[in-house]
């Protein structure tokens, strides 16, 4: 009986570290201005951060050929020939870590092309770390617990 | 263990024991593996527009790590098309069962290499080029026909299929992983092989021929070699030999004490890592020195790509099962208690490859339309846009592969180490902190 | 042989031809433009012949990034060549001769070398005798587009049409607003000109800027202000400060990239002009820059646009660069 409330314990656990919603300091929102340079195959600077719900305009500046600029999770983009800066402007509503990617073929390496914009807190890292903890923490006295139990039968 | 008989069932019998269904898709494998190579010669530049890239690195990458390896170990190698020309060459037939005359040269394979050292080194050596290799297609189309003719000419040299079991990049860790899947060939009786004489399963007959992956069927009990050709169902005269359904890592539960085994499990987890940082990540000094090959840059990233595969991990390993006073054959033990490293390997790639596919699946669709960038249009596809598919449960979907991972290599840690009668504690420090650098790297 | 062995034999060498000579056989059978970058051979073929009035159809295809095709002096708009993909055009020509196509999206620095020539042959439905156009303005003016062109005296503000406007209501500036006084003479020899007058230095900029945008019209700066983005910004900059993100490399490019071009040996590069630099815009006339413009920079790495742009266009694009240097009304900036 004892392993069941433990497994039943974690389970919940497990549950809350995934969907529990996070605590959100409350920052008003602002206006951000970012420039990124765009060459092959790299974005400069590459790691945006920004809060949550502040309203967001890249400027994106191609330097060598044309390239473009994709938001997971946003599903926007934009593109840019070298020579006339591009602007994508958005609310950053989402929040979490989305991998920006260039959608304009550029050469060989473009699939690689990719930057990082996070907005508020990367959620779904700091869950993913509780989870991983909560499921080595679990499975040592829980899988002990089971097989002492068994013994004990 | 559970197991269900999959040959039990008739159509599954008649499916494996007859030659024409295996052959209908190895000729449907065949004719798409040469127009890759086509493809990727004469075709267009552009990967994302080239049937080779997209076909071999998006969409047969996908199944084969998504849907093969996990669900059927070594179901990609029943199908393979690599080692097919040699065969048909070395047998002096297709479907016809051997006759008494030995054809071509049929030497054994050299005992020092009868190990997966030259499979750990060709992954390594796909791996330290893959910048070029995932995207230029030409690359791509010279790589598959070296393999093709490379098997074709071990065929004609060495018996059986020498460079599907000693040489193939993939075979290698298929083969590691398949310890983890929920089917398995083996036999069902013992004491039929016991008493059975000449072994044709391994020997051949007028039936069909011997085991081409120079595994004896009387005795496998892990699916690590075993590349589910079903030839050994058809040579068997006792039908002594099935297809098994079985909970997933049955295999694990008797772990190797091979050292190339183990090293394998380093070289997969630490190359899915380096590929998630550099392909995956935001740092452009890494992507720019795995794409110009022949630079300092590129050296000093091919070494420290080696390094963090032969020197950081494994040592750290060492060092995390070290601290145990029982230091009987510490390589045996250093061997089997890093097969907890096989489910994570594997996560590790699902996770990877996720993200990669995810991403880029919809130039599936053009490049079906248009597979050489010659401006067809054969099934109106032609001009799909590139568009990320499900970012949105990418995250989760990591989150849920690598956790699971853990949790599996855990599993698969503490049984390891209660058999071997130490703790399990350093390997699973070990698996979380690969576990944590993975999770950083990908979300 | 037996039946299944033979059939299955059959079948695999089927297989095996078709998947191999399929693909050769339509490869060799689909003549292709392919565009590269201009350092890894710009356009080939890049020599295509055509007859008048017989339509010519092109099949494009771009090898590494996006590039664009147009023909220029021709009314056409640009077609975008995508990585991998094959663009389908049709062009039909009225007169013979060497027409010269061109790449119309930004692909490297090199881009504007990606050039190629279409021979019309042919004969012309409607000869015309030599145009009065022939020689260029700044060929029959005598002037040396290469000396340096600097007004000795600039404007200490950014002069203002508007204010120039009120300024000149009661001057006799006809003989100024028309294309042939505009067209001869940089701003600051109208300046000098307005000595006679007794207005100040700054008054008298503003009636410069003035009758300079009155020789324009709104839609000519609106076209030179889009030609100027798509063709020029990449070098010298956006707002024309001749900071454009390719400035670097052609100020470093030096010697190495002209001479895999041309053969040509000790060519230097310089960065390019800014047109925010008071002292040799203004100094310069609409003559010069168009000879500067069709001719090119004779190795600086300004590309020559004699072939590419129409007159029209040149002049647009013209009345557009004085616009970095006076405050016009209809401010396109």
């Amino acid at each position: 009986m004892r392993s069941r409330f433990f497994l039943l314990l974690f389970v919940m656990a497990g549950l809350v570290v995934a969907f529990a919603p996070l605590p959100v300091r409350p920052i008003a929102p602002q206006e951000r201005n970012f420039r990124i340079e765009a060459r092959q195959y790299a974005y400069s600077p590459a790691e945006l951060e920004v809060n949550s719900g502040d309203t967001v305009t890249v400027q994106l500046v191609s330097t060598d050929v044309v390239h473009g600029l994709y938001i997971d999770g946003y599903d926007i983009s934009v593109e840019a020939d070298p020579g006339q800066t591009a602007a994508l402007r958005f609310t950053a509503d989402r929040s979490g870590s989305f991998r920006m990617r260039c959608n304009v073929t550029c050469g060989a390496m473009h699939p690689f092309m990719i930057g990082k914009l996070t907005v508020g807190t990367n959620g779904w890292l700091y869950r993913s770390i509780g989870l991983a903890t909560l499921a080595v923490i679990g499975f040592l006295p829980l899988s002990s617990f089971i097989t002492q139990k068994k013994k004990e039968h | 263990m559970s197991r269900i008989e999959l040959t039990r069932f008739p159509i599954v019998k008649s499916a494996v024991k007859n030659r024409w269904p295996q052959l209908a898709v190895f000729i449907v494998m065949l004719a798409g593996y040469l127009f890759a190579i086509l493809a990727g010669l004469i075709g267009t530049p552009v990967g994302s527009h080239n049937f080779s890239i997209v076909f071999v690195w998006i969409a047969w990458w996908a199944i084969l790590i998504l849907v093969a390896v996990p669900f059927f170990g070594r179901g990609w190698c029943a199908v393979c098309p690599i080692p097919l020309p040699g065969e048909w060459l070395q047998r002096g037939a297709v479907l016809n069962p051997p006759d008494k005359n030995p054809k071509w040269l049929n030497l054994r394979w050299p005992k020092a290499l009868r190990n997966i050292w030259l499979q750990n080194i060709s992954f390594l050596l796909l791996a330290l080029f893959s910048s070029v290799l995932l995207t230029t297609p030409n690359v791509t189309g010279i790589v598959l026909a070296a393999m093709l003719f490379g098997a074709i000419g071990l065929s004609t040299v060495f018996e059986r299929r020498a460079f599907c079991r000693y040489l193939c990049p993939v075979g290698g860790f298929i083969g590691l992983y398949s310890q983890a899947a929920p089917i398995e060939l083996r036999i069902k009786d013992k004491q039929v092989c016991v008493t059975c004489d000449g072994k044709p399963c391994y020997n051949g007959s007028t039936n069909g021929y011997g085991c081409p992956w120079d595994v004896f069927p009387g005795g496998l009990t892990k699916n690590t070699y075993c590349g589910l050709c079903m030839e050994c169902i058809r040579t068997c005269p006792h039908d002594n030999i099935a297809i098994n359904l079985r909970p997933f890592s049955a295999d694990l539960a008797k772990p190797s004490a091979r050292m190339d085994e183990a090293f394998k499990a380093f070289v997969m987890l630490g190359s899915a890592m380096i590929y998630a940082g550099v392909l995956l990540g935001p740092w452009s000094a890494l992507k720019d020195a795995a794409y110009k090959v022949g630079t300092g840059a590129w050296f000093i990233y091919a070494a420290a790509f080696l390094g963090i595969i032969f020197i950081i991990m494994p040592s750290l390993f060492a060092f995390c099962i070290s601290r145990f006073e029982n230091l009987k054959s510490f390589k045996k033990r250093f061997a089997t208690l890093s097969t907890s490293l096989i489910p994570l390997g594997l996560m590790f790639w699902v996770a990877f490859s996720l993200s990669f596919v995810l991403t880029n699946a919809t130039y599936i669709l053009a490049s079906l339309s248009d597979p050489l960038g010659l401006g067809w249009n054969l099934f109106g596809t032609a001009e799909a846009a590139w568009q990320p598919l499900l970012t949105s449960i990418l995250a989760p979907g990591q989150t849920l592969a690598l956790v699971g991972g853990l949790v599996w290599s855990v599993r698969t840690a503490r049984k390891a180490a209660s058999e071997a009668r130490v703790s399990s504690i350093p390997v699973i420090a070990y698996c979380f902190t690969a576990t944590l650098v993975m999770l950083w790297l990908l979300l | 042989m037996k039946r299944p062995e033979l059939l299955s034999r059959i079948l695999i060498v089927a297989a095996t031809l078709g998947a191999i000579g399929a693909p050769l056989f339509f490869w060799t059978r689909t003549p292709l433009i392919h565009a590269q970058m201009a350092e890894d051979g710009g356009w080939s073929p890049d020599v295509i012949q055509a007859e008048v009035g017989k339509p010519l159809h092109l099949r494009l295809t771009s090898d590494d990034v996006l590039h664009g095709f147009a023909v220029g002096q021709m009314q056409m708009d640009a077609v975008d060549i995508e990585p991998g993909k094959v663009t389908d055009i049709e062009l039909t020509f009225d007169k013979p001769g060497i027409y010269t196509f061109f790449c119309t999206r930004w692909c490297g620095v090199n881009h504007w070398r990606m050039r190629g020539t279409i021979e019309v042959s042919g004969s012309d439905p409607e000869p015309v005798l030599s145009k009065a156009d022939g020689a260029p303005l700044y060929v029959s003016l005598g002037l040396d587009i290469d000396a340096t062109h600097d007004a000795p005296v600039i404007p200490e503000t950014q002069p203002s049409a508007i204010s120039g406007q009120q300024l000149a209501a009661n001057l006799p500036i006809s003989q100024y607003a028309n294309p042939h006084f505009y067209r001869a003479n940089s701003p600051y020899q109208l300046y000098e000109n307005l000595n006679s007058t007794d207005l100040s230095d700054s008054e008298k900029w503003d009636v410069v800027s003035y009758i300079w945008e009155s020789n324009t019209t709104p839609e000519a700066l609106a076209n030179g202000s889009q030609l100027y983005a798509q063709n020029c910004a990449a070098c010298h900059g956006e707002n024309g400060a001749g900071d454009g993100v390719f400035a670097d490399d052609l100020a470093e490019a030096g010697e190495s990239s002209m001479h895999n071009m041309t053969g040509a040996a000790e060519m230097a590069m310089q960065t390019p002009v800014d047109f925010t630099d008071s002292k040799r815009m203004l100094g310069a006339s609409p003559a010069l820059l168009q000879g500067k413009i069709l001719r090119g920079g004779m190795g600086t790495g300004m590309p020559m646009w004699g072939s590419i742009f129409t007159e029209e266009q040149i002049w647009d694009l013209i009345a557009y660069l004085y616009s970095f240097q006076f405050i016009y009304q209809g401010a396109t900036q």
